[in-house]
């Protein structure tokens, strides 16, 4: 049975990628709901 | 008639669903990296698919529901759906920026190159950009009832391609994977893999949710507050 393929790294830059954009658009979000409420 | 108490309430009930979602979206990469199989012939870049998929699903969503609720506006002229067109929007245009980034990353390895002209990625990045300029409308035009028209006009436009993107796979001559979950036959995939899948389809659900509520009482709070929310 063949070895799967080095596919590693594309999986770890999917991986950070989504996680910089979702909690990047969190802290946007609660950082506005934290500014404007002074 | 809702109060600033109302939008506090939203906010706070927004952020606790959004750290709900972020909780298990982490549950997600703990399940995808280390309890679930790699694929024999793509290796580890497969398992971007328990991404990719379900923040296409939650853009998807977001943006059928920024034209259902504009076309009923136009009808019902309720202000609070063109609100939640706007916060749908805003939410749409983050998850398609997860679908754009990781499909491409995806792509490299299993197809060789980073991007494609062919349907669905070309109406995918289309339909980005039409939110874009949604986003671009609400802010040049000053008049509240002007702008939740237009802009109304526009989301019920792309709500049109939403169909497109699904059926493209079937329509065209496409390199693009066949749907996997969402067909009409039952889903072809490993158990494990399934679990895992349709575990990060609930989460992204959860944080849209999380997002649009929060979103929804930002823009509640800024209106009753007499600041102008585009």
């Amino acid at each position: 049975m063949p070895e799967p393929p080095a596919t590693g790294a594309y999986m770890v830059a999917g991986y950070v990628v989504t996680g910089v954009i979702v909690v990047s658009y969190a802290i946007s979000l609660w950082w506005r709901a934290k500014k404007e409420k002074r | 008639m809702a109060t600033v108490g109302d939008a506090e309430r939203l906010i706070r009930r927004g952020l606790a669903l959004s750290a709900l979602g972020l909780a298990g979206l982490s549950a997600v990469y703990v399940l995808a990296l280390r309890f679930t199989p790699v694929e024999r012939w793509q290796g580890l870049a497969q398992k971007v698919f328990y991404l990719h998929a379900p923040a296409a699903w939650s853009a998807l969503l977001a943006f059928s529901l920024v034209g259902v609720a504009s076309a009923v506006y136009l009808w019902i002229r309720d202000p609070r759906l063109d609100r939640f067109a706007e916060s749908s929007a805003e939410v749409g245009i983050a998850f398609s920026c997860v679908m754009l980034t990781t499909g491409p990353i995806w792509a490299r390895p299993i197809w060789g190159t980073w991007w494609q002209w062919e349907p669905r990625l070309t109406l995918s990045l289309l339909l980005f950009f039409l939110f874009l300029g949604y986003r671009a409308l609400r802010t040049t035009l000053g008049d509240p009832a002007e702008r939740a028209r237009y802009s109304a006009v526009v989301g019920i436009m792309a709500l049109v391609l939403v169909p497109f993107i699904h059926l493209s796979v079937y329509l065209f001559r496409t390199i693009h994977p066949q749907p996997i979950v969402l067909k009409p036959s039952a889903p072809s995939l490993p158990s494990e893999m399934l679990r895992t899948l349709l575990f990060s389809f609930g989460v992204f659900t959860v944080l849209y949710l999380g997002f649009v509520t929060t979103r929804y009482g930002l823009a509640l709070r800024r209106e009753l507050s007499g600041g102008d929310d585009a």
